[in-house]
């Protein structure tokens, strides 16, 4: 078992913190996928609450600016009956400079169960779950340019439901691989699901040095990266990349990169679009194609909540299992007593 | 305090020696090398399976004190250095405030001299403040005992001020050390390879030490001064220096231990003490430094001993403090080289003592009768744990801690005394 499962599973392999899913084994990503499954059905119920989490405390740390995945985390944990506590970290006491160590062990002694963590540091939630709070069940809401697991999950929730068995699968990714988070993980768990293609797509300023040790193969030509594709994943274009001289303009980007309706005639006809939004229209996707029928942007939205509902109950209950056995002495002193 | 050394093998590059026998030390020098079965001494030891060694010299470490006791002292990093088998350490001008001063050098070599445990050479700022704008008084500081001038790891950018530096320093025929990696280029958090495209992290390419290796080794070609690169991490850069050399040029390079005994795949895990500038590179760049060592491109291998204190470390691995504590496990990593069939005791001796106190302008480096004896005793074969408690210096950043090692130093000699017993 990889140091990443391993930290990332309890004794009996059960989900107990979801960093990323490099290390996870095909089984554990397929039955995430499988629980999600199962809650894209409470969002149409006319009560949308399940009790799985009910008097648990659930505290939302985004150290990072974010609307869309803070939103359905929150949502997620609220649909699960968990209480929830959402701090925006940038005007809290990291700003009066604690250290990230002392944010986290103070929210600890308040008896939080799970941290959902979005932070600009590669590692971060990792560093969290392997030193700092071992004992409280971490998911990463994105850390740096590593790891956005719950993304790249519901990304592959999105594929199964829509194209089935991923084996036979094309899968193009376009844009912005050095920058994305989300790519590495789809990269991951994409391969542990069976895909073979897996082609990234994109100039050779945004691609990171030795992808190709991923298992992936590259392309700079929009028209053969995407040929025949199954699936063509978008992903954001950062605007603030022009200046520092990664691309030279928006406008050069789009005729080169962008998914127009011409373009996206290359891919198979019934493939999908994805992006995990925001996504800028008419940067790195065209109107008509955003908003066309092969289109499942909003789609992935909506199976982001029951996606982020299964991997926050299963990672509570492993972790609640691991606390059933002996506890790591909390370096909390004891109550006295009276 | 005399001594006998019995039995040891005493390997001396600088003289080609490589035999067993015994070394009586009296009066602070050598005395005898030879069969001294009948003589006697106040320090008899008995060093069967030991090899004797000139003591070493550190061309790059990194002391502390002053302003950063938190991290450690010269009092404990030099008695670590002791331990490790150094007697003479170049400690980098990047203290705190930092050595651009007489008043800084005077401060740290009296610290260093009321310890005891090894003297030292130091390194000064080559510009004030190391900023890169104005020359540091290179000749006061010279004069004050600073046997090189560095500008430690900030890049001066500005070509006009690097080519006075070197110009200045080539007049009084000072020598220049360089730690080359373009700043630009070096702004990330390890070497950029699949490891780093996996984990996420900002990589350091390789050209970021070539493409300033080449552009220092043309400012020394210049200027005439002589120059010596600290720390190189790459097989490109290793070529580099190899075709200086050939070129004829005044050049000297060292590389670090923990460079010749690490790779890129270490970080893995975010395992932050591994995070270091500049960064470990891939196997093969460390089969080329092993390579350089052993055909004399790399003269020297130093420490680049950096203590920390343990929150230093303790945080997601880029807002980590750079650099690693070495001494503590500097003679283990070259064991565990001479066990792998990588490196030979006589050549790991010959970086780090015989080249390294040539370019640092010690005393130490050899072993000769009448000469004041500065020596290191080695046990090859010593089996311990490092712990808080067995370990030296003050910084809790030890990669090994807690694991089981093989080799130690069992005595060392400064000027004939004991600076070290195990």
């Amino acid at each position: 078992m990889s140091n990443l499962a391993n930290l990332q599973l309890t004794k009996d392999g059960e989900l107990r913190h979801f960093l990323t899913p490099e290390g996870l084994d095909r089984l554990m990503l397929e039955r995430i996928l499988d629980t999600a499954d199962s809650f894209v059905v409470v969002g149409n119920q006319e009560v949308k609450k399940v009790p799985l989490l009910r008097g648990r405390t659930v505290v939302n740390l985004f150290f990072e600016n974010s609307t869309r995945t803070r939103s359905t985390f929150e949502l997620a944990a609220k649909r699960l009956s968990a209480d929830v506590l959402t701090l925006d970290i940038n005007t809290s006491a990291t700003s009066k400079g604690e250290s990230l160590l002392d944010t986290l062990q103070n929210l600890r002694s308040m008896h939080s169960d799970m941290f959902v963590i979005r932070h600009s540091d590669s590692g971060a939630a990792h560093f969290i779950a392997s030193q700092v709070t071992p004992d409280v069940a971490i998911i990463n809401a994105g850390d740096g340019r590593h790891a956005h697991p719950t993304q790249a999950m519901l990304d592959m929730l999105t594929i199964r439901r829509h194209k089935g068995n991923f084996e036979p699968l094309t899968v193009a990714i376009v844009g912005d691989i050095l920058h994305s988070r989300v790519a590495r993980d789809q990269i991951h768990a994409l391969k542990t699901l069976g895909c073979t293609d897996i082609r990234l797509v994109g100039p050779n300023t945004l691609m990171p040095y030795a992808i190709e040790s991923m298992g992936v193969t590259t392309h700079n030509d929009m028209d053969t990266g995407i040929d025949g594709a199954d699936v063509v994943i978008m992903l954001r274009l950062q605007t603030e990349r022009m200046a520092c001289a990664f691309l030279p303009s928006a406008g050069e980007y789009f005729r080169l990169y962008g998914l127009t309706t011409a373009r996206l005639a290359q891919a198979k006809p019934d493939a999908i679009v994805m992006h995990p939004g925001p996504i800028n229209r008419g940067i790195e996707i065209e109107s008509a194609v955003a908003d066309g029928s092969q289109s499942m942007i909003l789609n992935q939205v909506g199976y982001g909540i029951a996606l982020r509902m299964a991997v926050m109950s299963m990672a509570m209950s492993g972790q609640m299992q691991q606390r059933q056995s002996p506890i790591p002495p909390n370096n909390v002193t004891k109550e006295p007593r009276l | 305090m005399s001594f006998i050394i019995r039995g040891a093998r005493i390997i001396d590059p600088s003289n080609d020696l490589d035999q067993v026998a015994d070394l009586s030390i009296s009066h602070g020098k050598i005395d005898v090398i030879g069969d001294l079965k009948n003589a006697q001494a106040q320090i008899d030891i008995d060093a069967n399976g030991m090899i004797l060694s000139p003591s070493f010299v550190d061309l790059h470490t990194c002391l502390r004190d002053l302003n950063q006791v938190q991290k450690g002292s010269i009092a404990s990093e030099t008695q670590a250095a002791a331990s490790a088998g150094f007697t003479h350490l170049c400690p980098s001008p990047d203290t705190l405030p930092c050595s651009d001063a007489g008043s800084v050098i005077g401060m740290i070599n009296h610290k260093a001299k009321a310890a005891g445990f090894c003297d030292l050479l130091p390194i000064a700022a080559l510009t004030k403040d190391l900023q890169g704008k104005q020359l540091s008084n290179m000749d006061a500081l010279s004069r004050a005992g600073c046997i090189g001038f560095s500008n430690a790891s900030y890049d001066i950018s500005d070509n006009t001020v690097l080519l006075r530096c070197y110009e200045y320093a080539a007049t009084f025929g000072l020598r220049v050390f360089v730690q080359a990696q373009d700043q630009q280029l070096g702004n990330g958090h390890m070497h950029a390879g699949a490891t780093a495209t996996r984990m996420g992290l900002d990589g350091i390419p390789v050209i970021a030490e070539t493409l300033s290796i080449s552009r220092h080794l043309q400012f020394m070609q210049h200027s005439g001064v002589s120059g010596h690169f600290n720390q190189i991490t790459s097989a490109a850069g290793v070529a580099l220096i190899r075709q200086a050399k050939a070129q004829g040029l005044n050049v000297t390079a060292d590389v670090s231990i923990a460079h010749l005994c690490f790779t890129d795949i270490e970080v893995e895990g975010y395992r932050s003490q591994y995070h270091l500038q500049p960064p470990l590179r891939e196997e093969s760049d460390r089969k080329a430094l092993i390579s350089g060592i052993i055909d004399g491109t790399l003269d020297a291998i130093c420490s680049a001993h950096q203590p920390h204190e343990s929150a230093a470390k303790c945080a997601p691995f880029a807002a980590t403090a750079t650099g690693m504590a070495t001494y503590d496990m500097l003679v283990p990593l070259v064991q565990g080289l001479v066990e792998a069939g990588e490196l030979t005791w006589p050549q790991a001796i010959k970086a780090l003592s015989t080249n390294s106190s040539t370019i640092a302008q010690g005393l130490a480096g050899k072993i000769c009768t009448g000469d004041t004896a500065n020596l290191t005793l080695i046990d090859p074969t010593h089996s311990w744990l490092l712990t808080p408690s067995t370990q030296y210096s003050h910084g809790t950043n030890q990669a090994l801690i807690q694991q089981k090692l093989n080799g130690r130093i069992r005595l060392t000699i400064k000027q004939g005394q004991s600076s070290y017993t195990m």
